[in-house]
């Protein structure tokens, strides 16, 4: 009596530790899936940039006012600003790694609606808190609509004239921070393949103040 | 008759303790790697660790270096070379690990099973 419920014990204890087994082993292959469909995803998004550059000179230039949130609708971004500086090494502060991940304003270029290239960063990935605030800023079209609260209540509103991936070792360093003698907008995060330690490619968005910028 | 039961008990308790240590063992240097990803760039990853002490913005990181400001330039101070503004997950190289690691003890771990198993079944058998 007692042989046979024990046979069906191990037997079951057999069968249990094999399911679990399998689930397991499945967990873990799971993790590499959703990696991998971001990386196609940042993929197909690094291919599908627009082309041209015409910025739409007609709008009037703001004052001065640092910005202290940025609004992305198309690609759901709604994101306080902190300020960027330079690093040690000459290179720009980037926002730091956190769950609560949001974009900086780097403050030796014009606030957004100056005349001159405003330039906004933001991280596409935040190592093991997952997506960064930029994550889908490679699929911004021409014609979107970027919006830069500022701290002096006013709103500036840019319209995207263009979506570049490069590649970092050909960053266009006179492109994103030269003189271009209207109120402008970069917008600035990492693409492309991931490379050992970080990305290729950055993704460069460009944007000029549209002439409906609340005043 | 019992002391093949615990013999091959044994058995398989090694053989699963066996597969599963190195597993372990692999599976600790991607815990390893977070101490490296520190170190991957200390030219660029360390300045953009500096201003996350304080979630808070950074405003006086300017009087550290200065690539001489341009009077008369709409960027004032131009910085070099392309930001870092992505930061790789660490667990994308250790999912990969995990999964070898839960490969290798779900293995070991149906190994010892049916050793358990079929050693019960003889007995069972009266073998």
């Amino acid at each position: 009596m007692t042989l046979p419920s024990r046979r069906a014990l191990s037997r079951r204890g057999f069968v249990t530790a094999a399911v679990a087994s399998l689930l397991v082993s499945c967990g873990g292959n799971q993790t590499d899936r959703s990696t991998d469909d971001r990386t196609t995803d940042d993929r197909a998004g690094a291919e599908k940039t627009g082309n041209s550059q015409s910025p739409a000179k007609a709008a009037k230039a703001l004052g001065r006012s640092v910005p202290v949130r940025l609004q992305v609708p198309a690609i759901q971004v709604d994101t306080p600003l902190m300020r960027l500086g330079l690093a040690s090494d000459g290179t720009v502060e980037v926002p730091p790694i956190a769950a609560d991940d949001k974009a900086g304003w780097y403050e030796h270029s014009p606030t957004p609606g100056q005349v001159g290239p405003s330039v906004i960063l933001g991280h596409v990935t935040v190592g093991s808190y997952g997506d960064g605030v930029f994550h889908h800023l490679s699929r911004l079209r021409r014609g979107d609509r970027i919006v830069a609260r500022l701290e002096n209540g006013k709103a500036a509103e840019f319209a995207v004239t263009d979506v570049r991936t490069v590649a970092q070792a050909e960053f266009p360093t006179k492109e994103v921070y030269g003189n271009v003698g209207s109120p402008e907008l970069r917008l600035i995060t990492c693409g492309g393949p991931r490379t050992g330690d970080g990305y290729r490619d950055s993704v460069i968005v460009f944007a000029a103040l549209s002439s409906d910028s609340t005043q | 008759m019992r002391r093949t039961v615990l013999s091959a008990i044994a058995l398989a308790c090694t053989a699963v303790l066996a597969s599963t240590v190195p597993a372990f063992a692999d599976g600790t240097t991607p815990t390893a790697a977070p101490s490296t990803a520190p170190s991957q760039a200390p030219s660029e990853a360390a300045p953009s660790a500096e201003p996350s002490q304080g979630n808070e913005p950074s405003q006086g990181t300017e009087p550290t270096v200065a690539p001489t400001p341009v009077p008369g330039d709409e960027v004032s101070v131009v910085p070099s070379g392309a930001p870092d503004t992505g930061e790789v997950s660490t667990s994308t190289k250790s999912g990969s690990d995990s999964g070898l690691i839960a490969g290798g003890a779900a293995a070991a771990f149906a190994v010892g099973g049916a050793a358990f198993f079929v050693v019960r079944r003889r007995r069972a058998t009266g073998e």
